[in-house]
C-alpha cells in the first residue's frame, strides 16, 4: 500500500456522502431560509460527484455521468433562483426568513 | 282578350295600392279605389258586348288558365272562363260596385276610416269578380272565402261598438258552417272526378247519381251558408250593423247571390242527382217564407230589406231547383239591381231621419223627391208589379214551376209573393206616407243620387229584356204567359192593397196592437225570429263554449294530471328510494367516512407545519426503508 | 361541403359568442346574426341550385364508424330543402328579435345558435346515429332557454319539456338500434325497401311513432307544449312551434313512412283519428283560452293535427299537404308569437282581458297581427289554406274513414271560432286602459315581421313555390306506401 496509489470510486464515493451529509445536516437544523438552501446545494453536489465518479469508473468512453451532471448544475441553478426569489418574497410579506415561522401546513 | 284578367284584377291592385298606406293618406287615396271599378265597369261592358251577339249558344268565348298548384299529375290552376253567365254578372258586379262606390264617396265622407273602407270594397269586388270568372270550383271557393273576409271586415267596419263586432263574428262564422260543406263538397268531387274544373266536372264526367248527389248537397250547404238560406239564415240581419252602401253591395246585389251562382254553375251535377235537385227547391221555397214573414214584422228598416233579400235569394234558389237556370240567374241579376237601389235608398233615408226604426219615420215622400220616386220603383220591382224589372223574373220562377209540376211549390211561392207585397206596402206606408216626425228633413248629396237613379232606371226597364236573356244563356226565351202573370200580378196587388189597408189609410200612425195580440202565439214566434237565433245562441255558441271549457278542465286535471301522476309517483318512488339511501347507502359511506375522520383526527398531530420536521421524517423513513433493503439484501 | 358548412358554422358561431366577454353582449348578438344570415344565405344558395326532379343532392357520405355501419351522410332533397329553408329563416328571425336581450346575452345567442346546429343537423342527416345526435343536441339548449331566460313558471316548464322528449326519444332510439340489428347498417337510405318483415315493421314504427307522436305532439301527448311556449322566452317559442314541432313530422316523412310502409298503411286510421281528435281538441281549447300565448300554443296542437292527417292519408295531396301546413305553420305562428311577443314587451300582459283595441292604438300592430290571425284559420290567399285544404283532399281520398276526414274538416270551422273571438276581443274594440299608452312598432320589428308576411302571401298564392320542392319528393313516398 503506497500513499500514491490511484484514488478509487470509493474515495469519491465516501467525499460525496460526506458532503451530503453535511448538506443534510444543514437543511434540517438551520433556522435560516437561506441557509437551508446552501444545504440543498450542498446535497445537489454531492450527488453530483457521484455521478461523475461512477461514470468515469465505470463507462469511461461514454461521458453519460459527466453530460447528466451538467444538466443537474443547470437545473440546481434556476432552482436555486426560483428559491431565493421565493425567499425574498417572503421576506416582504412577513420581514423575516425564520423557517420556524411558517407553519401554514399545519393539520 | 286578355283584357278580361285586368276586370279582377284592377279592384286587386287598388286594394294593394291602399293597404300599406297609413289611414291618413289612405283617406285621400279613394279615388284609387274609384277609378279601378270604373275601368273594371267599362271593361266588363266591352266584354259583354263582345258577347252579346246571341251569347254563342251559352259556350265561353274566353278561356285562359294558369297553374299555380301541381299534385302529381294533377295541375290546379287558376282561370278566367268568359261565358254569358260571366259576362251577366261582371257587368252586374260592376255596375253595382260602381253605383256603390260612388254612392260612398257622399254617404262615408265623414268617415275617420273612409280610405280603409274603400280599400275594402276593392278588395272584395276583385274576389267577386273572381268568383265570376274563375273556371273551376277550387277558384271559385277560394275567391268566395276571401268575400266572406271581406263581409266580416265591413260588418265590423263600426268596430268599437259592440254590435257591429259580433255581429261579423255571426257571419264569418255562419257562412263558414256551410264552407265546411263546400269545401267536403270540392274534396268528394275531386276523389270522384278527379280534377276541380268545370270543364271537366260538368260536361266530361260521367257522374253516378250517388256521388252527384253529395257532391250536390255538400256544394249547397255551403251555398244555403253564403246566400243566408234556412237554416243558415242568421247571420244576414244581423251584418246590416255595417254601412249600408257596403250592405247594399255585399249583402244584398253580390255576395249572397254568389250561393246562387255557385248552385247555377254546378247545376249539370244537381240534374243528375234529382234528389239534389228537390232539396234546393224545399229549401228555398222555405227561406222565401220564412224570410218574407220575418220582413213583415221587423221595424228596422235595413233589416226589414235583410229578411226580404232571405226571402228573394230563397225564390232564386227555387228557380234552379226546379231546373229553371235562367229564371234563377235572372231574378239574381233583377234582384241585384232592385235590392241595392232600395239599400242605397234606405241609407239616404237613415241619414236623413237619423233612425232606423221605421216607426219613428214617416211623410218622407214631400221632402226628399229624388229618393221617394227611385225608392218606389225599387219597392214596385220588390212587389213585382208590371212593368218593373221584379215582376218579370218572379213571373219566368212561376212559369217553370208551372210548366215543371211543382204544384205544391208553386203554391208557397205565390203565398211567398203575397207576403213580399204586404211588407213592401208596410214599408213604404211606414216611411213615406203620414206625419212627418224629422224636422230637419233634407235631400242627399248629388253623388248619392246619380247612382240611385241608374240602378232606378235598370230596375225600371230591364224587364223588357226578358226573353233576350234566356237567348243569351243560350235558351229558348219567350215572353210570359198571360194567366201566370196575370195570377202574380193580382197577388201582389192584393198584398199592396193588404199592406194599404193596415198602414197606409190612415194619417196617424196606427195602433197595430189588436191585431197582432190576435195573431198572438205566431206574431210572437216571428218577433223572436222564430227561434232560431235563440237555439243556436243557447244550444250552438254557449254550449260550444261550456264545452271547451269542460275539455280544459279535462286536459288540465286528466290529461296533464296523468303526467304529473305520473311524476308523483315517480317521486314518491324516488322517496322510498331515498331512505334506503338514507339509512343502508348513505350509512355506509357515511361509517367509512367517520372511520377515517377519527383516524385523521390521531393522525394529523404529526402535522406541525415545520417544514423541517417533513423533512426530518422524510430522511428517517428513508432511512429506515434503505435498513430494510440491506438487511433484505443480507 | 355545403350541407356540412350550414350545419358547422352555427356551432363555430356558439363556440365563438360563448367565448365573448359577459357584459359584451352586443358582440355576441353580432356573431348571432352575422352567423345566421349566412347559413340562411348558403340555405338560399342550396335552394337555387337545387335540382327539383332529382331525388337527394348535396350528398356528403363518410365514414364514420365503419364496424357499425355508422357513417357521416347528409343530404338534401325537396321535403328537407322546404324545412332546412324555414330553420335557417327562423333562427335568424330568432336572433333579431331578441336583439334587447339583456340576461347573459353571450350565453344566450350561443343557445340560440347551438339549436340551429341541432335543427338543420336533423333535417340534413341521412344517418341514424347523426340524426339520433342532432335530434337531442336540439333538447340541450331549448331547456336551458326555457330553463334560464323563461317566465315564473320556467323550471317546471323545462323540466317537463326535457322528460317529455326524452321519453320519447327513448323509444325512437329502440326503434333505431332494432332496425339496426335488422339490416345491419344505420344508413336511413340504406333502409328503405329493406324488405322488412311486416310484424317487424309494425313493433318498430309502434317505437318511432311514439317518438314522433310526443314531438308533434298528438293528443294525448301535448300538455308539454302549452307549458313551454308560455314560459318560453318569444324567441325560443318561435323556434319551438316552427322548427321543433316540425322535427316529429318530419320524421314520421323521412323516416317511418319510407322504411316502414307497410306498417304505415296499417297504422293509419288509428292516425287519422288521433290527428282529426287533436285537431278539434286543440281548436276547443284553444277557445277556452285567456292567454295569448296559450291560445297560439293550443291552435298549434291542431294545425300539427293537420298535418298529421295528411301523413296518415299516405296520398300525393295529403303528404304535400301536410309539408304545407308545417311550413305556413312555421311562418304564421311564427308571426303570431313575434307581435304577441311585441304587445307584452309593452304591455307586460298577455291576458286576453286586458288587452283590446290594438288596431285602433297601434294599427301596424294589430293589422299585422290580424293578417296572421286569417293566415292561422286558413283564409284562401294565404299560406294557411294551402296545406289545410290538400290534407283535407289528400284524406278525404285515402281509404280512411270518412268520418275523422269531417270532424277534421269541421276544425276548419273552429278555427276561425277561436282565431276570431281573439281578433275581436284584442284587435278590434276600443283601447283598454293598457293598449291606450303603448306606441306601435319600431322599424326593426316590422322589418322582423315583414318576410314572414311576404312569404305567407307568395306560398299562398302560388301554391308550386313550395309544391314545386315538395311534389317528386312526396311522390317517390306515395309510390313506396303503394307498393307495400
Amino acid at each position: 500500500m503506497t500513499l500514491l496509489q490511484p484514488v478509487g470510486l470509493l474515495s469519491f464515493m465516501a467525499l460525496s456522502a460526506v458532503l451530503f451529509s453535511l448538506g443534510l445536516y444543514g437543511a434540517l437544523s438551520r433556522k435560516s431560509a437561506v441557509m437551508v438552501l446552501m444545504s440543498l446545494e450542498l446535497m445537489a453536489n454531492a450527488i453530483n460527484i457521484n455521478l461523475v465518479a461512477i461514470s468515469r469508473f465505470s463507462a469511461p468512453a461514454e461521458l453519460t455521468g459527466q453530460i447528466f451532471a451538467v444538466f443537474s448544475m443547470v437545473v440546481s441553478a434556476a432552482e436555486i433562483g426560483l428559491g431565493l426569489a421565493l425567499v425574498i418574497a417572503l421576506y416582504r410579506q412577513r420581514k423575516t426568513v425564520e423557517i420556524d415561522s411558517m407553519q401554514e401546513l399545519k393539520g | 282578350m286578355g283584357y278580361v284578367a285586368a276586370i279582377a284584377l284592377l279592384p286587386a291592385i287598388a286594394f294593394a295600392i291602399l293597404v300599406p298606406m297609413s289611414n291618413r293618406v289612405r283617406n285621400k287615396a279613394v279615388p284609387v279605389s274609384v277609378a279601378a271599378v270604373v275601368i273594371s265597369l267599362a271593361l266588363s261592358l266591352l266584354a259583354f258586348a263582345q258577347v252579346w251577339p246571341g251569347g254563342h249558344g251559352g259556350e265561353a268565348v274566353y278561356h285562359a288558365s294558369v297553374t299555380f298548384a301541381t299534385l302529381g299529375s294533377v295541375d290546379l290552376g287558376v282561370g278566367v272562363l268568359l261565358d254569358p253567365i260571366s259576362a251577366v254578372m261582371l257587368v252586374v258586379v260592376t255596375l253595382v260596385g260602381t253605383a256603390v262606390q260612388v254612392y260612398s264617396l257622399g254617404y262615408m265622407h265623414r268617415d275617420a276610416r273612409i280610405g280603409w273602407y274603400y280599400a275594402v270594397l276593392s278588395l272584395f269586388t276583385a274576389a267577386m269578380l273572381m268568383l265570376v270568372l274563375s273556371d273551376n270550383f277550387l277558384q271559385l271557393y277560394m275567391a268566395w272565402e276571401v268575400m266572406g273576409l271581406c263581409s266580416y271586415l265591413l260588418i265590423g267596419f263600426w268596430h268599437e261598438q259592440v254590435a257591429p263586432r259580433k255581429a261579423s263574428l255571426k257571419a264569418f262564422l255562419t257562412t263558414r258552417v256551410g264552407d265546411v260543406g263546400f269545401a267536403l263538397g270540392l274534396a268528394v268531387m275531386y276523389k270522384t272526378a278527379g280534377s276541380f274544373d268545370f270543364q271537366v266536372v260538368l260536361h266530361d264526367f260521367a257522374w253516378a247519381p250517388a256521388a252527384a248527389t253529395t257532391v250536390s248537397l255538400l256544394l249547397l250547404f255551403g251555398a244555403m251558408g253564403k246566400s243566408a238560406q234556412v237554416p243558415l239564415h242568421v247571420w244576414l240581419p244581423d251584418a246590416m250593423a255595417g254601412p249600408t252602401p257596403a250592405s247594399a253591395l255585399i249583402h244584398a246585389a253580390t255576395m249572397v247571390a254568389a250561393g246562387v251562382f255557385l248552385v247555377a254553375r254546378a247545376l249539370p251535377i244537381f240534374e243528375v242527382s234529382g234528389v239534389a235537385l228537390t232539396v234546393t227547391m224545399i229549401v228555398g221555397v222555405t227561406t222565401a217564407l220564412v224570410g218574407g214573414l220575418l220582413a213583415a214584422v221587423q221595424h228596422d228598416i235595413k233589416k226589414v230589406l235583410a229578411y226580404s233579400t232571405i226571402s228573394q235569394l230563397g225564390y232564386m234558389f227555387v228557380a234552379l231547383g226546379a231546373g229553371g237556370l235562367v229564371a234563377g240567374m235572372y231574378h239574381l241579376v233583377t234582384h241585384a239591381f232592385f235590392k241595392s237601389l232600395l239599400f242605397l235608398g234606405a241609407g239616404v233615408i237613415i241619414h236623413a231621419a237619423h233612425t232606423q226604426d221605421m216607426r219613428e219615420m214617416g211623410g218622407l215622400a214631400k221632402k226628399m223627391p229624388v229618393t221617394t220616386v227611385t225608392f218606389t220603383i225599387g219597392s214596385l220591382a220588390l212587389a213585382g208589379v208590371f212593368p218593373f224589372s221584379g215582376f218579370w223574373s218572379k213571373d219566368e220562377i212561376l212559369t217553370i214551376l208551372w210548366h215543371e209540376g211543382h204544384y205544391v211549390v208553386f203554391a208557397l211561392a205565390l203565398a211567398a209573393a203575397f207576403v213580399t207585397a204586404v211588407y213592401v206596402a208596410r214599408l213604404w206606408f211606414r216611411v213615406f206616407t203620414g206625419p212627418t216626425q224629422s224636422a230637419e228633413l233634407k235631400e242627399a248629396h248629388v253623388e248619392m243620387l246619380i247612382p240611385m237613379g241608374v240602378l232606378a232606371a235598370i230596375s225600371a226597364f230591364i224587364g223588357f229584356g226578358s226573353p233576350y236573356f234566356a237567348q243569351f244563356l243560350g235558351h229558348e226565351g219567350e215572353w210570359p204567359a198571360a194567366a201566370i202573370a196575370l195570377t202574380s200580378m193580382s197577388v201582389a196587388g192584393i198584398g199592396l192593397a193588404l199592406g194599404w189597408w193596415v198602414y197606409g189609410r190612415r194619417t196617424k200612425v196606427i195602433n197595430t196592437r189588436p191585431f197582432k195580440q190576435r195573431a198572438g202565439f205566431v206574431y210572437d214566434a216571428l218577433t223572436l225570429k222564430l227561434y232560431f237565433d235563440l237555439t243556436y245562441d243557447y244550444f250552438i255558441v254557449r254550449g260550444y263554449g261550456r264545452l271547451a271549457e269542460m275539455l280544459s278542465g279535462f286536459d288540465r286535471v286528466v290529461v296533464d294530471g296523468i303526467v304529473n301522476g305520473a311524476g308523483a309517483v315517480w317521486r314518491s318512488g324516488t322517496e322510498v328510494g331515498s331512505l334506503i339511501d338514507t339509512y343502508v347507502i348513505d350509512g355506509a359511506v357515511n361509517g367509512t367516512a367517520s372511520l377515517i375522520k377519527a383516524a385523521g383526527a390521531k393522525v394529523r398531530r404529526i402535522e406541525t407545519g415545520h417544514i423541517q420536521a417533513y423533512q426530518g421524517l422524510m430522511v428517517a423513513a428513508l432511512v429506515l426503508l434503505m435498513l430494510w433493503f440491506v438487511v433484505k439484501g443480507a | 361541403m355545403l350541407l356540412s358548412a350550414i350545419v358547422l358554422l352555427p356551432l363555430a358561431g356558439a363556440v365563438v359568442s360563448a367565448l365573448v366577454p359577459k357584459d359584451r353582449g352586443d358582440i355576441a348578438r353580432w356573431i348571432a346574426a352575422v352567423v345566421t344570415a349566412v347559413d340562411l344565405a348558403l340555405v338560399v344558395f342550396v335552394a337555387l341550385r337545387f335540382d327539383v326532379g332529382a331525388g337527394m343532392q348535396f350528398v356528403e357520405n363518410v365514414a364514420w364508424v365503419p364496424q357499425f355501419g355508422i357513417s357521416y351522410h347528409l343530404g338534401v332533397d325537396g321535403i328537407s330543402i322546404t324545412m332546412l329553408a324555414l330553420s335557417a329563416l327562423l333562427s335568424l328571425v330568432a336572433v333579431v328579435a331578441s336583439w334587447n336581450m339583456k340576461t347573459k346575452p353571450a350565453a344566450y345567442f350561443a343557445m340560440l345558435l347551438l339549436l340551429e346546429v341541432g335543427m338543420n343537423g336533423v333535417f340534413l342527416a341521412l344517418d341514424f346515429v347523426l340524426f339520433y345526435v342532432f335530434w337531442e343536441l336540439v333538447l340541450v339548449p331549448m331547456y336551458f332557454l326555457i330553463g334560464t331566460w323563461g317566465g315564473p313558471r320556467k323550471e317546471y316548464a323545462s323540466i317537463k319539456f326535457f322528460l317529455y322528449t326524452l321519453f320519447g326519444s327513448v323509444f325512437m332510439l329502440i326503434g333505431i338500434i332494432a332496425l339496426y340489428l335488422q339490416t345491419g347498417t344505420f344508413d336511413m337510405t340504406a333502409m328503405v325497401g329493406a324488405g322488412l318483415s311486416e310484424s317487424f315493421q309494425w313493433w318498430v314504427f309502434a317505437a318511432f311513432f311514439l317518438g314522433f307522436a310526443v314531438k308533434v305532439p298528438i293528443f294525448p301527448l301535448h300538455t308539454w307544449l302549452p307549458d313551454a311556449h308560455v314560459e318560453a322566452p318569444t324567441a325560443a317559442s318561435v323556434l319551438l312551434a316552427g322548427i321543433l314541432l316540425k322535427m316529429g313530422t318530419y320524421g314520421f316523412i323521412r323516416i317511418a313512412l319510407p322504411i316502414l310502409p307497410h306498417a304505415a298503411n296499417q297504422w293509419a286510421p288509428f292516425i287519422t283519428a288521433l290527428a282529426a281528435i287533436s285537431i278539434v281538441y286543440g281548436a276547443a281549447l284553444a277557445f277556452a283560452q285567456t292567454d295569448l300565448k296559450k291560445l297560439v300554443a293550443y291552435s298549434s296542437v291542431s294545425h300539427m293535427g293537420f298535418v298529421m292527417l295528411g301523413i296518415a292519408s299516405g296520398t300525393v295531396e295529403g303528404l304535400n299537404g301536410a309539408i304545407a301546413v308545417m311550413f305556413s305553420h312555421g311562418v304564421v305562428t311564427g308571426l303570431l308569437f313575434l307581435i304577441v311577443g311585441m304587445v307584452y314587451e309593452r304591455t307586460h300582459t298577455r291576458m286576453i282581458q286586458d288587452v283590446s283595441g290594438l288596431s285602433n292604438q297601434v294599427p301596424v300592430a294589430g293589422g299585422l297581427l290580424a293578417f296572421a290571425s286569417f293566415a292561422s284559420l286558413g283564409l284562401p290567399g294565404l299560406s294557411g289554406f294551402v296545406g289545410e285544404f290538400l290534407t283535407l283532399l289528400g284524406a278525404w281520398k285515402s281509404d280512411v274513414p270518412a268520418v275523422w276526414v269531417v270532424i277534421a274538416a269541421i276544425g276548419v270551422l273552429l278555427a276561425a271560432a277561436y282565431t276570431l273571438s281573439m281578433v275581436q276581443r284584442v284587435i278590434l274594440g276600443t283601447p283598454s286602459p293598457i293598449v291606450s299608452k303603448i306606441t306601435d312598432l319600431t322599424v326593426r320589428e316590422v322589418s322582423l315581421l315583414v318576410p314572414l308576411v311576404v312569404l305567407t302571401l307568395v306560398v299562398g298564392l302560388y301554391w308550386n313555390s313550395l309544391l314545386r320542392f315538395t311534389d317528386p319528393a312526396v311522390a317517390r313516398i306515395v309510390e313506396l306506401l303503394a307498393g307495400a
